[in-house]
């Protein structure tokens, strides 16, 4: 196997092919042909025919055959027609010159063809190279992820050079290599080592390199800002070989690859950043919103059984009350809280069984009947109302999350609308909740579903909470949730759950 | 309410607070009242002093509140009312399938505690052969297998008369979806609530003054139903 760098400054010219000779030999035969039957004394005619004839075949055919074309030619009209004839003697001193200057020229004609062709070649492979990195930099620009670009790139060196690829990247610690799956080759045994050689030396090894190891492969470190972040090999059958021009194309490859993943590390370092500054802030809201959701309804308890000792029997009932509203509250807050952890551990598992819609109202609205209490609230069921398929606790939670939703976020006193039915085609019970507050603002709209997301505008209670639980809880039971407009003005949000046919089994 | 005799009542909870309270509240209506810390103290407490009723907390330090229902079941019929901080109604009705006879949820209210009390020491008090149960303007007359509503013979099926004899004769206390099941369909028909939420739906029509908004036919979300007197 050879391991021996090529240095070769400009790509020998296309070996010629046996047809270029054989023409160049016929274009010499048929000018004999045609010199036999002119005069003899034409002998000088019949040279500058011979050189017209070489000027012109260098257009068509390459070096070897022009040069053999040229010598034969020289031979053949030294030998039959510079006389005297069919004898290598020359006699004249004419003829000598004549003779001499035709070699010459023949040879250099031969040699200017060559080179000419050799700059046509050249600057067909230039072409290869500015396409072939032109295609590269497009693909990684189009690239979605780094992976899809990797995939591109490797995809297209494969192709182009004819070659399997692999691409190894530094893992986060930047400590060892991990290889990418679209690599067309796995790394092993001495591969593998010398892929691990590139990486600490930050320098070429391997095959077409001047460190060469015992590996099959040539590979190259990917480097930014003078750290291997990454190793590209390449890996070429043995009998094949790549030119100087394409080890220069193989490098830029490399460039642009390294280019593509740094691009990717400080777009994912950027992301970690925003998402660190977003937890900590919802962190922060969390932290103040409980304080506050829980603390409020503290104080009441505190400051009422503070005033009950000497309180006359009015005032007494009257803190009772303030009591009894704020321990609901409180009781309220900690079972979202626990519903919110119950939804983040995964462990939730709804226990679907038919359900009277009636009761999941009935449910609903008894436990959020002090909130509620100055908001008119219409319930709106039709008679002929099915059993639902639901999970009755979690949807008596939506429901009155939804219930207090709509009475936190709109004013005193005005009316709530609750409506459930059958959709139209039977596949789907809804329940829906109306207010006629001041509806959702779009920027709000998209993260409405999202906890401890509040609209800071009429945020008057809750911790957000409400509706990510609302959704969460849906979801879970196969439905779908719905932010929307009331039609009458106000917000409207609408859940789902999917209505599956009774099963068959009557017993009664 | 007048109370014939005083029945005698074991706390088991390991919140001093929560006893206190319970305490207070129960002396009051004349229940004479004994404590324990402690699931093993409990079950002690309970083979000692013989209470008429165990009110059993779910979340004790040592045993499991369902482990101590099935050690006080393996020798003690005594009705137990469970206290439970969870919401979830598997623990529900892993407690109510362990032996006791209702749950009340913390926090609760005094009034309901009392009348669940009330309800679950009724199970062994020697009823006195009731045949008729009132609740609203309804009258059940279990002899005659009548229920009449405001003195009018209201018209049953006999599924429809069967969930109401079985909640009537439970009446104050939950009772599980499976258990009504079991009673009325059978062993083999614990899947097929559909067709207990339409009988419960039918009852409510025919006897609840606001069938949309039962009073006395309650439903225990997500549980079962019980039926309420008052």
């Amino acid at each position: 196997m050879s391991t021996t760098r090529r240095t070769v400054d400009t790509p020998p010219a296309p070996p010629s092919s046996w047809k270029e000779y054989v023409f160049a030999a016929v274009v010499v035969t048929a000018i004999t042909t045609a010199g036999l039957l002119l005069p003899e004394s034409y002998y000088v005619s019949v040279g500058l025919i011979y050189l017209l004839a070489i000027v012109l075949l260098c257009l068509r055919v390459g070096r070897g055959p022009v040069l053999m074309a040229g010598v034969l030619s020289a031979f053949v009209w030294e030998y039959i027609f510079i006389p005297p004839h069919f004898s290598f003697a020359i006699n004249s001193l004419q003829d000598r010159l004549l003779f001499g200057t035709y070699f010459v020229v023949s040879l250099v004609a031969g040699q200017l063809t060559a080179r000419i062709r050799a700059q046509a070649q050249n600057e067909r492979l230039r072409e290869q190279r500015a396409t072939a990195l032109f295609h590269l930099t497009r693909a990684l620009a189009e690239a979605k992820t780094l992976d899809d670009a990797v995939f591109v790139a490797l995809q297209q060196m494969d192709e182009l050079f004819g070659a399997q690829t692999s691409l190894t990247l530094a893992d986060e610690n930047r400590t060892a290599l991990i290889p990418h799956f679209a690599s067309s080759y796995s790394l092993e045994g001495k591969e593998r080592a010398t892929a691990d050689w590139v990486f600490r030396h930050q320098h070429n090894a391997g095959r077409f390199t001047d460190t060469p190891q015992a590996s099959a492969g040539c590979y190259l470190p990917l480097v930014r800002e003078n750290e291997t972040i990454g190793v590209l090999g390449v890996k070429v059958p043995p009998d094949h070989t790549l030119t100087h021009a394409q080890q220069n194309l193989l490098e830029a490859f490399a460039r642009q690859l390294a280019l593509s993943v740094e691009r990717e590390h400080l777009r994912a370092a950027s992301e970690r950043e925003k998402l660190l500054a977003e937890s900590e802030k919802l962190h922060r809201a969390l932290f103040d919103s409980v304080s506050h959701e829980l603390r409020t309804p503290l104080a009441v308890i505190n400051a009422s059984a503070d005033s009950l000792s000497g309180a006359d029997a009015n005032l007494r009932g009257q803190l009772v009350n303030e009591i009894r509203t704020a321990v609901r509250r409180l009781n309220r807050l900690v079972g979202n809280l626990l519903n919110q952890s119950r939804l983040e551990s995964g462990t939730l598992k709804p226990r679907l069984d038919w359900c009277d819609a009636g009761d999941i109202v009935n449910a609903a609205v008894e436990s959020t009947s002090d909130a509620l209490a100055g908001h008119p609230l219409t319930i709106a069921m039709p008679e002929d109302m099915p059993p639902v398929w639901a999970d009755f606790a979690l949807t008596e939670h939506v429901l009155a999350n939804l219930l207090l939703n709509a009475a936190n976020h709109t004013p005193p006193a005005t009316p709530i609308f609750l409506t459930t039915g059958l959709e139209p085609g039977g596949q789907r019970i809804f329940f829906a909740v109306a207010d006629h507050g001041l509806g959702f603002s779009p920027a709000m709209r998209g993260r409405l579903f999202k906890k401890f997301i509040q609209d800071d505008a009429t945020s008057t209670a809750g911790l957000g909470l409400g509706l990510a639980i609302v959704r969460g809880f849906t979801v879970a039971q196969g439905g779908e949730v719905v932010a929307g407009e009331n039609p009458g003005g106000g917000a409207m949000i609408t859940v789902y759950l999917p209505h599956p046919s009774p099963k068959a089994a009557v017993q009664a | 309410m007048t109370k014939s005799h005083p029945s005698r009542l074991l706390i088991v909870d390991d919140e001093v607070q929560i006893r206190r309270l319970l305490r207070v509240a129960l002396e009051t209506e004349a229940y004479e009242v004994h404590e324990a810390a402690t699931g093993q103290l409990g079950l002690s407490e309970a083979a000692g002093v013989h209470p008429d009723g165990i009110v059993l907390d779910l979340g004790l330090p040592d045993l499991d509140g369902r482990e101590v229902l099935r050690r006080l079941r393996e020798w003690s019929q005594v009705p137990v009312l469970v206290l439970t901080v969870r919401d979830g109604e598997e623990d529900k009705i892993a407690a109510l399938d362990a032996g006791a006879d209702d749950y009340l949820t913390k926090p609760f209210s005094r009034r309901e505690l009392l009348a669940r009390l009330r309800a679950v020491l009724r199970r062994t008090q020697p009823s006195s052969e009731e045949t008729i149960v009132r609740f609203s303007d309804v009258e059940i007359d279990f002899a005659a297998r009548i229920v009449r509503r405001a003195g009018a013979e209201v018209k049953l099926t006999a599924k429809e008369y069967d969930l109401l004899r079985y909640l009537a004769q439970h009446r104050g206390r939950v009772v599980t979806h499976q258990q009504i099941l079991r009673e009325l369909w059978g062993a083999n028909a614990e899947d097929s609530t559909h067709y207990l939420r339409v009988y419960m739906t039918h009852l409510r029509q025919k006897l609840e003054p606001e069938p949309r908004a039962p009073k006395f036919l309650q439903t225990e979300s997500g549980v079962g139903y019980r039926l309420v007197e008052s």
